[in-house]
């Protein structure tokens, strides 16, 4: 307790005044998103009551055992008209729940009502769950942890998630409207600005943040032309674009773009590891030779360029576990599931690692270029 | 020739002439870590195995791949493993406690097109399954961050062998500090980059804020990165605390035994 208190004490106004703006900016929020019905035009209702009328065993015709449920669910909506009639619905769900889901008392649920209604009782049919409020509850959680383990720099990491978040969105929007736009040329111009607003918000402007850009964007811009080359010379023979999501769009076209977005963090990352050790060494002793330092980067990026790589092969593959289990229960052979779904994810996941090793030869002479500046001056 | 194949071994090339010995064991990494993977999901997709028990022993495969095959066994690598499981198990309770709260796991309306030829009855519980999706995409950064950090707080101890404990958790969180920013950030682009495709498509369909936050493919895209996140930041005390830890302690019992 006590130790709680001096921390106070040694507290400056504004860090003050920041954390007293934070808890409120909190508590609104969590109050708004557990009271936003009004603001949704499709009713919204809260489950009061959930019965299950009748369970049964299924087995498909890959001999998979199942259970299917069948709820009895009264509900009361929240917004709209008819805000606090009762509402009947009724709810099938299976065990595995692939695109189903039990519900319970306190759920608050996306409904369509009927339209002939008789006296009072509505019924209707669920749509769509309401996530929103647990979002934002883990939305804080995340802010809470990076302040309280990274102090400022998570407070500057979170502010610069946020700012790439708003600018993607804006870029997207701008693709979208404009008819000519070509979706590369738009992700390429995000690309620079998300690297220069990222790196100069954490690092402040001087040679260090200098050398990371212009590393990063040369590591980027050459893997992806490496993929393009690849791609080329291949005829793209092995990937299966036709099981890529959410398409509205040429699928080429986006496959390449989000192959320039997923790899830009994990080349970002080695570069401005690279950057900071050289120029961190340089500082601490500015006798260094050349050679030392060329020798000491790049046997941290040896040392890192694996676990990164990694990192990217992760997030890429994780993405299909719900579809490869799907297609394995359903019959399909182990190598036309793998191949049909991770073919995409594999590209993305080698070409960005083929963009964070470049990245450490490029990062390395580009931060001795401007040593050999500094030097040069003083 | 196929474009995974070319790739492979560019890759495989370009980490052997600039990684030497440790590029190459990196890659074969890579590949072990992808075999892991592949049979963990399948494992997964038996019905009668609970999908987290597969998830956790994969987990530690995949931590002992990347410490002790690429680092070697030794102090550094091995409470750099500790503290990888004890975040994993810490997050685990916490993730899926947010799948099954938000409902996010299995697929969503915007994919019905995809999934429309399956039986979706396959008695896997899919409410694990999105739990151990979310743990096994935020593995990598995890370790990464655990022995970025166990790594430079042993370098100090060797150099500093008098420092006390709680100034070498202090500089461990330090250096915590400086990779959290780049490491969420690799984690933002990846998610983003795998998801554009989804992103326009609201856009084009021009669906509105609140259909958007609400969809399942997009609450779950968000929380999956959130609770990355979460692990990441959570690894740095925790290794901090465990290295500072083991290090003076080891240091106290030697004293010990000359006394």
């Amino acid at each position: 307790m006590n130790a709680i208190l001096n921390k106070l004490k040694n507290m400056t106004p504004i860090q003050i005044g920041f954390y007293i703006v934070l808890v409120i900016c909190f508590v609104v929020s969590i109050i708004f998103v557990t009271h936003n019905h009004a603001h949704y035009d499709s009713p919204i209702a809260k489950v009061t009551e959930a019965n299950l009328v009748n369970t049964e065993e299924v087995t498909d015709i890959n001999d998979n055992q199942d259970k299917r449920f069948m709820q009895d669910i009264m509900a009361e909506l929240q917004n709209g008209q008819a805000k606090g009639q009762q509402i009947h619905l009724e709810n099938e769900y299976s065990s595995s729940g692939a695109y189903d889901q039990e519900y319970e008392v306190g759920d608050e649920l996306f409904v369509s009502i009927d339209e002939n209604k008789e006296d009072n009782n509505l019924t209707g049919s669920i749509t769509d769950v309401k996530r929103d409020k647990y979002i934002v509850f883990v939305a804080w959680i995340f802010i809470f942890v990076l302040l309280i383990v990274g102090k400022k720099q998570g407070l500057f990491s979170i502010i610069s998630l946020a700012v790439n978040a708003t600018l993607l969105t804006y870029a997207l929007d701008v693709y979208v409207n404009t008819e000519s736009m070509r979706l590369l040329w738009v992700c390429g111009i995000s690309a620079v600005l998300f690297t220069v607003i990222s790196l100069l918000i954490v690092n402040g402007f001087n040679e260090k943040t200098y050398t990371a850009i212009i590393s990063t964007l040369l590591g980027t811009f050459l893997c992806l032309a490496i993929t393009y080359f690849v791609l080329w010379i291949t005829s793209e023979n092995g990937l299966r674009y036709e099981e890529m999501e959410f398409l509205t769009r040429p699928y080429k076209a986006v496959f390449l773009a989000g192959l320039l977005l997923g790899s830009l963090g994990g080349v970002m990352d080695i570069a401005i590891t690279i950057a900071s050790s050289i120029f961190g060494l340089y500082e601490s002793n500015h006798q260094i030779s050349i050679r030392e330092l060329k020798t000491s980067g790049m046997n941290i990026g040896k040392d890192i360029m694996g676990t990164i790589t990694n990192i990217l092969f992760f997030v890429y593959i994780s993405g299909s576990i719900p579809m490869l289990i799907l297609y394995f229960n359903n019959g399909s052979p182990v190598v036309f599931s793998l191949s049909m779904n991770l073919s995409l994810e594999l590209a993305r996941a080698l070409a960005g690692g083929i963009g964070i090793v470049l990245t450490i030869p490029i990062g390395v002479y580009t931060a001795i270029f401007f040593v050999k500046r500094k030097k040069a001056k003083s | 020739m196929n474009v995974l194949v070319v790739l492979a071994i560019i890759l495989f090339v370009l980490m052997a002439l600039i990684g030497g010995g440790k590029g190459i064991r990196s890659f074969v990494a890579l590949f072990l870590n992808f075999g892991v993977l592949l049979l963990t999901i399948i494992i997964m997709s038996i019905p009668t195995i609970n999908p987290l028990i597969p998830t956790l022993m994969a987990c530690t495969v995949i931590s002992c791949i990347n410490l002790f095959y690429i680092n070697e066994v030794n102090r550094k690598t091995k409470t750099a493993f500790l503290s990888t499981m004890i975040t994993i198990v810490l997050l685990l309770f916490f993730i899926i406690m947010v799948t099954e709260k938000a409902k996010i796991q299995g697929f969503g309306e915007e994919e019905t097109e995809e999934i429309s030829a399956f039986s979706l009855y396959v008695g896997v519980d899919f409410v694990k399954v999105a739990a151990c999706m979310i743990i096994m995409s935020a593995i990598g950064s995890i370790i990464d961050v655990a022995i970025s950090i166990a790594s430079p707080i042993n370098e100090i101890y060797r150099h500093n062998p008098s420092i006390s404990r709680k100034a070498l958790f202090t500089s461990g969180l330090k250096i915590g500090r400086d990779i959290l920013g780049t490491d969420t950030n690799t984690l933002f682009f990846a998610f983003f980059g795998s998801y554009l495709g989804l992103l326009i498509w609201f856009k084009d369909l021009s669906y509105t804020f609140g259909e958007i936050i609400n969809s399942n493919v997009f609450s779950a895209e968000i929380i999956n990165i959130l609770c990355a996140g979460i692990g990441v930041a959570l690894i740095i005390p925790i290794t901090a605390w465990i290295t500072s830890y083991s290090l003076v302690k080891q240091e106290r019992k030697s004293k010990g035994i000359r006394k």
